[in-house]
């Protein structure tokens, strides 16, 4: 199963997507999480500890993994549920990995791994950022990187069996259903 | 008259396609980013016809967005609206959703947004059906 959440900057997607796969897991199944940042500089270092921080108190075990996402697929099987946060970083990591910014080879390779892995456990939960609402740029890196993270996202979505649009803390559930933070569908 | 709109990359095109069923339905598609949007000539061989870059075509034509321009567009979405009610026609307009952003630095820009905002009102008054694609998922607004 798959859980596409979406969203603006500080929409609280990541921790409605933390609850979103306690709440999948229950007692059954192990919580992991995919980690996608790379450690650039100390404001993404402090990013990360942030992140790590609110999740010290849970049993999540940590995947440090900036791209190759195929990489993790033997480690899981439907007694996982899987939270990557964010797609946006994986994106930018894979895409900007040589000088080629080949937007139509590397979206189908790494639509192909998160629906893999979505097949394969319990539930991967995909987190992405809204970016798409304040014009396209002409510079070719952003605007191959925007044209790729859209045509990943309407892959997801068609995916996914439940796409939701985060808005101020609240989700807006585009495709499926969501009952009242507990049962899912 | 249908009104599309939603981010970059959301899938419009492909969902409008796929909700005319376009590959089997005659139809005329006119990009504004490839050339400018014509006025409504005697395409009677069509039942569909797509217009689709609004803001570019905005941006071409009519910018700085004074009064004459808004005359200008409206008379222009008109002939379109004229056109759809003589026969058994649908016009859909296609336009990227670009006014979440920063406010531009340029005015030239600022004032394309605004042109854009306004026009996109315009058009979700007019057309009788409005929607709004976000990951290839519409939802009907009006």
């Amino acid at each position: 199963m798959i859980v596409f959440i979406s969203g603006g900057v500080r929409s609280g997607k990541s921790s409605f997507a933390e609850q979103c796969a306690k709440t999948i897991a229950q007692e059954t199944c192990s919580l992991h999480y995919i980690a996608t940042a790379m450690r650039t500089d100390k404001e993404m270092e402090a990013r990360i500890a942030h992140h790590q921080h609110e999740r010290q108190y849970d049993r999540w075990q940590t995947w440090e993994q900036p791209y190759d996402l195929d990489v993790l697929l033997p480690i899981f099987s439907e007694r996982h549920v899987v939270l990557l946060d964010c797609l946006t970083n994986l994106w930018a990591n894979e895409l900007f990995r040589d000088d080629e910014w080949n937007v139509h080879v590397k979206v189908p390779r790494i639509a192909q791994q998160i629906k893999q892995l979505g097949e394969k456990v319990q539930a991967l939960i995909v987190v992405s950022n809204e970016l798409f609402c304040g014009g396209v740029p002409c510079e070719r890196g952003t605007y191959a990187y925007m044209h790729g993270l859209g045509l990943l996202h309407q892959h997801i979505a068609a995916w996914s069996d439940v796409a939701i649009l985060m808005k101020y803390g609240l989700p807006i559930v585009k495709k499926g259903r969501w009952l009242c933070g507990v049962e899912l569908y | 008259m249908h009104f599309v709109s939603g981010g970059a990359f959301q899938g419009k095109r492909k969902w409008v396609n796929a909700y005319y069923s376009l590959t089997h339905t005659p139809h005329i598609w006119h990009c504004a980013y490839e050339r400018p949007l014509p006025p409504p000539h005697d395409e009677k061989t069509a039942s569909v016809v797509v217009l689709e870059g609004i803001e570019q075509w905005i941006r071409e034509r009519f910018l700085p967005y004074t009064d004459e321009q808004k005359k200008a567009m409206m008379s222009y979405v008109h002939a379109w609206e004229q056109w759809e009610k003589e026969g058994e026609r649908t016009v859909v307009w296609i336009g990227c959703d670009i006014g979440q952003g920063i406010v531009p630095i340029e005015a030239h820009e600022r004032a394309w947004r605004d042109a854009v905002g306004w026009s996109y009102q315009q058009l979700a008054r007019i057309c009788s059906r409005v929607d709004y694609v976000w990951c290839g998922i519409n939802e009907q607004i009006k």
